[in-house]
């Protein structure tokens, strides 16, 4: 009995190895099966395994679900880079479409002016809010020269003030110290259209007994030794008519988007005309 | 009592991981055999008869869940049991690392007797490269788990030392 004591845990396994290799050799057979426990242990398990099992099946969905939300997160950046690209490709066929359009205006009105105008690009404006001037890409060398025409497609944009061997420098229309002699299409009636600080240019020395409409086309008269004959320079938006004095003055619109200028034509200056004689107009 | 609601519950928490959640979580290769683990325990901390017990009981719940023999992992861990409750008593010292050591040769004394077992009985054969790989990596598994698994268990479970025992008996 002392021995067993001292022994007890020794005992008590080889028991156990015992009573459990017996149900090895019991369940060995083939036959009934032998599983006293079992039942005990699966009703004891059972509760915990099955809250185990949903706080599994809950974190097992919490990371699908952020899976698919870092899936879907990658879709979205893809999408947007997408998105980009074409909105770019898309700038580029619109940019490319503009420049068809202004490269077509220049090459009809090259041929409309039956001369060998030399294109350029703009490739500055002045720095000045006051004084309005552009630069061109185009100098001496390309045979653009001090006094040249620039015209672009709807109409006048100004004269060449200076040009360098591979650059110029353009006076717009719009520059208050510029002067052009125009005529009234309608009324062929003389004056000189200059620039204008509030944008808007300004035709003067019309004369009194002239009449003037909004509206009425103001073009080039050719007599300036600059400028072809009938080249656009605007309209009439306002017509001043004073009490006293010999003139009338009016307002017009530029038919020339200074802002928006990318493409001109530059034009040797064409032979001197003649006036007009008074029985012309009309 | 603490301590034996502390080891019940904790076997009943590695059976249930061990056999149905690390698997299904994937995180795996296979699912590391935490009953072991805790058999190796009860033969370091707790070498009672009621460790015995204990063991025979893990076994038991082993073969229950996922053991189609009944009394194969009963015996194997009560065998394992008793080989660390023969071997620690023969060391003079027990740190991290003589628990590792055991736990190796418990691993290779649970590999050793199901592979018997099954040669025995005539399934191990043609296979037995891959019964020993599948035998063998839960062992892996288990060996690298059980340092932390013991001072989870050490934090809460106070030992009940072999002198103390041998005064009682």
């Amino acid at each position: 009995m002392g021995w067993r004591r001292q022994h007890s845990v020794l005992v008590t396994t080889g028991s156990l190895l015992l009573l459990s290799l017996a149900l090895l050799l019991a369940n060995s057979g083939g036959g009934r099966r032998v599983d006293p426990l079992g039942v005990v242990f699966l009703e004891l398990v059972a509760p915990v395994a099955s809250l185990s099992q949903t706080a599994t099946a809950r974190l097992a969905s919490a990371w699908e679900s952020y899976i698919d939300l870092v899936g879907v997160r990658e879709e979205r950046e893809w999408l947007r880079t997408r998105v980009r690209e074409l909105e770019l490709d898309l700038d580029r066929k619109r940019r490319i479409d503009d420049e068809n359009r202004r490269l077509r205006a220049i090459l009809q009105l090259r041929e409309e002016l039956g001369a060998m105008p030399v294109a350029a690009r703009i490739t500055g404006v002045g720095a000045s809010q006051l004084f309005h001037t552009a630069t061109i890409d185009r100098g001496t060398s390309q045979g653009v020269g001090e006094g040249m025409a620039v015209l672009a497609r709807p109409g006048v944009v100004g004269r060449i003030v200076a040009a360098s061997p591979n650059a110029a420098r353009v006076l717009l229309l719009e520059d208050p110290t510029s002067g052009v002699d125009a005529v009234v299409q309608r009324s062929r009636a003389r004056g000189i259209v200059e620039g204008g600080a509030s944008g808007l240019l300004h035709l003067k020395f019309v004369g009194r007994g002239e009449e003037l409409r909004v509206g009425d086309e103001i073009v080039t008269s050719g007599l300036d030794g600059i400028f072809p004959r009938g080249i656009p320079l605007g309209h009439i938006a306002t017509v001043e008519t004073s009490e006293s004095g010999l003139f009338q003055t009016a307002e017009l619109a530029p038919v020339v988007d200074f802002e928006r200028l990318e493409e001109v034509l530059v034009l040797a200056a064409p032979e001197r005309e003649m006036p007009p004689a008074a029985g012309e107009k009309g | 009592m603490r301590s034996f609601l502390i080891l019940a519950l904790s076997g009943i928490f590695a059976v249930v991981i061990q056999t149905t959640q690390i698997g299904r979580l994937g995180i795996l290769p296979a699912a590391p055999n935490l009953i072991l683990v805790l058999v190796v325990y009860l033969g370091l901390r707790v070498p009672t008869p009621a460790g015995a017990l204990g063991a025979f009981l893990l076994g038991y719940l082993l073969d229950t869940f996922s053991g189609s023999v009944p009394g194969l992992h009963c015996f194997t861990m009560t065998l394992v049991f008793a080989m660390v409750y023969l071997v620690s008593g023969r060391l003079w010292m027990q740190n991290p690392i003589t628990s590792l050591a055991i736990m190796v040769l418990a691993c290779f004394l649970e590999i050793f007797t199901l592979t018997a077992y099954f040669a025995w009985t005539g399934v191990l054969g043609a296979g037995a490269t891959g019964l020993l790989g599948t035998l063998a990596t839960p062992a892996l598994l288990a060996l690298l788990v059980s340092p932390l698994l013991f001072t989870l268990l050490d934090a809460y479970v106070p030992p009940v030392s072999r002198k103390k025992t041998h005064a009682a008996e």
